[in-house]
Parts: structure tokens; sequence; C-alpha cells
């Protein structure tokens, strides 16, 4: 029985409540200020400003739907989406894969020491700031200075040079990434696989299951609710890629590295359209509540749950 | 930098137990198969560090000696003046400084307001407690990139821009942690509030002297993704920030090796080097309650 319904019958039951009402209010009021501040008003603010040409200097101007005119016949757009979806969807998958596996690999290792080594040196990049990261990584990936491409001329390869070329530069942003995550997906996946019950795989092995029967009949279905929660994490995260395109290519070659938050940079930080910038913000915020949206629908009728 | 919450798989201790259980599993014997997943894992770790490795022995080499080809895995000839030339190139403890006041004033901040109103939506009903849990829950699907740029507009009116303070004051909210600790004072039996209450004890005895003593591994797990967050930050000092002495060290760091003045690359990896390397002795010595922290939250900062 809650307290609710014996203080309700005491008399005096009504001002009790009153104070419970004014308590509940009074922990949540720093927290509800900072909300409206922070949050509420910019977010009100933002969609004001997206009906608006301001550069912060002059002063504002009403003008409609001009923003969303210009952004759904922008010219860049179409690359820039196409770029950032590519990106999201090869960083689910990369990383899934590999997480997966690393995990599995880790789950069955007889060696502490390998064990330990192993989780040291997958995890522990994931701390290091994108900063730093990208700038290593410039240099790694550099022709004449990187150990990459030295490496490979010894053996008489010419390697491109990745991040200069249009063909290569995303594809070695989803590389660096991929080394930069992977150990976020990984931790994620070794603890996805201790909700197997182990007692199943021994059943199913007793019944004369191969490993790759146990793997894809029993693990992998089990796994389902990790391996969502992993696509979905993965996707969000991955869509709002910035930092190292920001360091490494600014967008470039050609264009062929501008992602959507990029752009959205470009627009309202270095062009100081704001207005234009807005627009291109809610697109973002739209496309993530879609998937948002999507992945409750998604997670009734994919995930097995136990 | 948003973040959805979703019930994470399983707590984070399960990890620790399956880190723990690899080596001590006796009865599984040592199969072909499984030395090949030996040598995969310790192969794979070795190419995973190795961009590290170079890094350091880079920083440690003669500048007219770094980069070479063939690459050099040795620091040959051995230098620790590339470490020195950082500091003239950029003001590399002032702007440690400025990390971590900065780190420190959000997380812990954040973690206090957090946690007052995780109390109030767990334990007191109050009208509109739910309502108004569902709209900041609602928030969390909101790019931080969109309110950035009224945040922006904000800070200049009132002169904060390129202080610190146009960074950890946006960061005192924090949804996902108000939502997360509610759900976790949840799980401590209401009896105890009740105890408490009948000895005389108010709501901030029971919150601070009790519930938060209880809840400490999920605030600690809080507070280590939220100071990592803080720590790793770039969007935002990117846009906030534009003087070298007010600058973040992520910031410092790509500022180092652009525009004006550029340092040579091997003082840019020393800068870097000099992030890294207290980073993985931190590492290192709370690898458990960090690994824990990132399973038990699944958060993606």
């Amino acid at each position: 029985m809650s307290s609710d319904t014996i203080t309700a019958r005491r008399p005096g039951a009504l001002l009790q409540r009153r104070r419970a009402e004014a308590a509940g209010w009074l922990f949540v009021s720093p927290a509800v200020l900072l909300f409206i501040v922070f949050v509420a008003a910019p977010f009100v603010f933002a969609i004001a400003l997206a009906f608006l040409e301001w550069d912060l200097l002059t002063p504002p101007q009403f003008v409609g739907l001009a923003n969303f005119e210009q952004l759904f016949t922008d010219p860049e757009l179409p690359q820039v989406l196409w770029n950032t979806f590519v990106f999201a969807i090869a960083s689910i998958v990369t990383h899934l894969v590999f997480g997966l596996l690393l995990a599995l690999g880790v789950n069955n290792l007889i060696s502490r020491s390998i064990g330990y080594f192993a989780r040291v040196a997958i995890f522990f990049p994931f701390l290091i700031s994108w900063a730093a990261v990208s700038l290593l990584w410039k240099y790694v990936l550099d022709p004449t200075f990187g150990y990459v491409g030295q490496y490979a001329a010894m053996f008489g390869i010419e390697l491109p040079n990745f991040l200069a070329d249009p063909a290569w530069a995303l594809p070695a942003i989803i590389f660096i990434d991929l080394w930069h995550t992977l150990g976020f997906t990984f931790i994620i996946m070794l603890a996805g696989l201790q909700t197997v019950p182990s007692e199943l795989v021994e059943a199913a092995r007793t019944d004369g299951a191969t490993g790759w029967q146990i793997f894809w009949n029993v693990t992998l279905p089990l796994m389902s609710p990790t391996l969502f929660f992993a696509t979905i994490i993965t996707f969000i995260g991955a869509f709002q890629i910035f930092d190292p395109i920001q360091i490494i290519t600014k967008g470039g070659p050609q264009g062929s590295t501008t992602t959507i938050i990029m752009y959205l940079y470009e627009k309202g930080f270095q062009a100081f359209d704001m207005g234009y910038a807005a627009a291109v913000a809610l697109l973002v915020f739209v496309i993530i509540m879609g998937v948002t949206l999507l992945q409750f629908i998604g997670r009734r009728k994919w995930v097995h749950e136990s | 930098m948003t973040t959805i919450p979703l019930a994470p798989p399983v707590p984070g201790d399960d990890v620790l137990v399956a880190l723990e259980k690899a080596g001590r599993r006796k009865s599984r014997r040592r199969t072909p198969g499984g030395v090949v997943v030996d040598v995969v894992l310790v192969v794979f770790g070795i190419l995973m560090i190795s961009p590290l490795v170079w890094l350091i022995v880079q920083s440690l080499t003669v500048p007219e000696f770094a980069f070479a080809s063939p690459p050099s895995w040795l620091p040959i000839p051995f230098t620790l003046q590339n470490f020195a030339d950082v500091l003239d190139y950029m003001p590399f403890f002032q702007q440690f400084g400025n990390s971590l006041l900065l780190a420190a004033i959000s997380t812990a901040g954040a973690l206090l307001f957090s946690i007052l109103a995780a109390y109030a939506f767990a334990r007191i009903d109050f009208r509109g407690s739910r309502l108004l849990l569902v709209i900041m829950l609602s928030a969390l699907m909101v790019p931080a990139q969109l309110v950035i740029i009224p945040i922006f507009i904000m800070m200049r009116q009132v002169g904060l821009v390129d202080t610190l303070a146009s960074l950890w004051l946006p960061a005192l909210i924090n949804v996902f942690q108000i939502f997360f600790l509610s759900q976790y004072f949840k799980t401590i039996p209401r009896e105890l509030d009740e105890a408490a209450r009948i000895d005389g004890a108010g709501h901030l005895w029971i919150l601070f002297r009790m519930l938060v003593p209880l809840s400490a591994p999920a605030i600690a797990a809080l507070a280590i993704l939220g100071f990592e967050a803080s720590w790793n930050g770039y969007f935002g000092p990117l846009i906030f920030l534009s003087s070298p002495e007010n600058m973040t060290l992520p910031l410092g760091l790509v500022t180092l090796q652009n525009g004006f003045g550029a340092a040579p690359a091997v003082v840019v990896f020393a800068a870097i080097t000099m992030v890294v390397l207290p980073l993985l002795v931190v590492f290192l010595a709370f690898q458990r309650q960090i690994v824990e922290s990132v399973a038990s939250t699944g958060l993606k900062g």
C-alpha cells in the first residue's frame, strides 16, 4: 500500500499534498529553468530562425518559406545527403560485423593476457578525442610521411593519396571512424553476448549442432536486441559525423566528404547564413526523429524478446 | 552528441565478469581453431595500437629523422626537445587547465541538477510530473547542432562568446542523465524512504544520505561519461572559442597544425602525445570503471 492512501485519511492530508507538490517543483526547478533556457527556447528560436534571413550583422529579415525552398532546390544537398547516408550505412555495417566478431573472439579466448591486451587495444582509441585522432590519421595516411604508404612503397605498391582523392576520401574517413569507435560497439556486443544463456548453447551442442549452426540459430537471434540497439545508436552517431571531416578534409576534395553537419557548419558558421543553417538543422532533426520513431515500430517487429 | 535512451542490453558488471572469465575457463580445450582466434586477436590488437606507437615514437625522435622511410619503430636519435617546443607554439598547460575546468564544472553541475530532478521524478508525486518528463525526453531527439545556433546568438548577445561559460552553461542540463538516474532511483525500494521519514528525515537527507550513496555506481558511470564527452568535445569549442588562451585542448591541438605559424609535424605529434599518454595512464588505472560505465549506459558521445 502506498503512503498516499494512508495519509489521505489523516487530517491535514491536503496540506501534506500541497507540500509534496511544492517539494516536487522545487527539486525539478533548476533543471526546468536550464531546460527552458538552453533547450526549449533555442528549439523554438531555431524554428523561427528558419523563416529569417540573418547574417548576424544586419537586422534579420522575414523571408517566409524561402529557406525551405532553397533547401529543396539546393544543387549541393543531394550529394551531401548521399555522403551522409553512405557514411552512416558503411559505419553500421563495419562496426556491427567487426564488433560482433571481436566480441565472439574475446568471449571464447583461452589466454587471459591476450584478452587483456585485446580489450585495451580495441577500446582505448574510443577514449581519445576526435581532434587528436584526426590529426594523427592525417599523417598516418599521408603518402610520404605515413607508414602505410611507406610500407606499400617498399613492396613497390603505389597507394592512392587517400585523403586527397575524391574516390578515396570518404572510405578513408569511414576507416578512421571504425578505428576510433569500434571499441564502443565491441563492448556493447560483449555485453549482449552475456545475455545468451550458455545452457542453450550447450544444449544445441549436445544435439550435434555445428559452431556455425549455433551462431546462426541460437546466438544471433538472442542477440537481436543488442544488434538493434547498436544499429540505432551507430546510425544516430554516424549521421552527425563532423569532427574528423572538419579537421581532416574540410569536406573536400570536391565535396566528396561533405556530410550534413559539415554543410550546416559551413552555412551557419562560415557563411553566417543563420536562417538557411537552421533550415538544414531542422532537416537533420526530422531525419533523426524519423529513425527514432522507426525504431519503436521496428523493435516490436524484428527483435526477439525473451 | 544526441543520445537516445534505450534500455541497456545488460548491466555493465556482466561484461566485466565475461572479461575476467576469459582465461579462467579451463574446461575448454585448446583447439587449433582456438589458437587461430588467439593469433588473429593479437595481430588485430597490434594493428589497432600501431598508429599510437608510431605517434609516440615520432614525437621522441629528432625532427630531421622523424617520419623516415622505411618507418622506424624506435626513437633514434632520441630527443625530448619536441615536447619543450610545444610550449612555444601553444599555451598547452593553460589549455589543459581550461579543459579540466570545463569538464569539472560541466560534469559536477549537470550531475547535481540531474540528481535533484531525478529525485522529484522518481519519488515525489507532483502534478504535471509525467508530462514534464515526456517533454524533456522528447528533446533527446533534437540534435545538438540545431539548438547550438540560437545558443550561439544568445551568447553573443550577453557577451559570453570566447569564454568557457558559453560551453558549461548549456552543459548543465542533461536530460539523459535525469532519465537514467530517475530509472535507477526507482529500483531502490521506497520502503527505505518511508523508514527514514518516520525517523524524521526530510527529502534532502533521503536523497543525499541514502539514494545518492546507494546509486554510486550509476552516478560514477554518468560522471565518467560526462567528463569524457566534455574533455573531448570539439564542435562546441570550435564555435564558441577563438583566442588560444581560452581554448580547450582538442581545439588547441587542431589550431596548432593550421593557420598562421603552424607548428612542425613533430611538435604536433609531441602535443598529441602529451594528450594521449595521460589518458592512457588514466585508462589503465580505471579500466574497470570506464568499461563498465560505457557498457551500462550504452552512450555514445
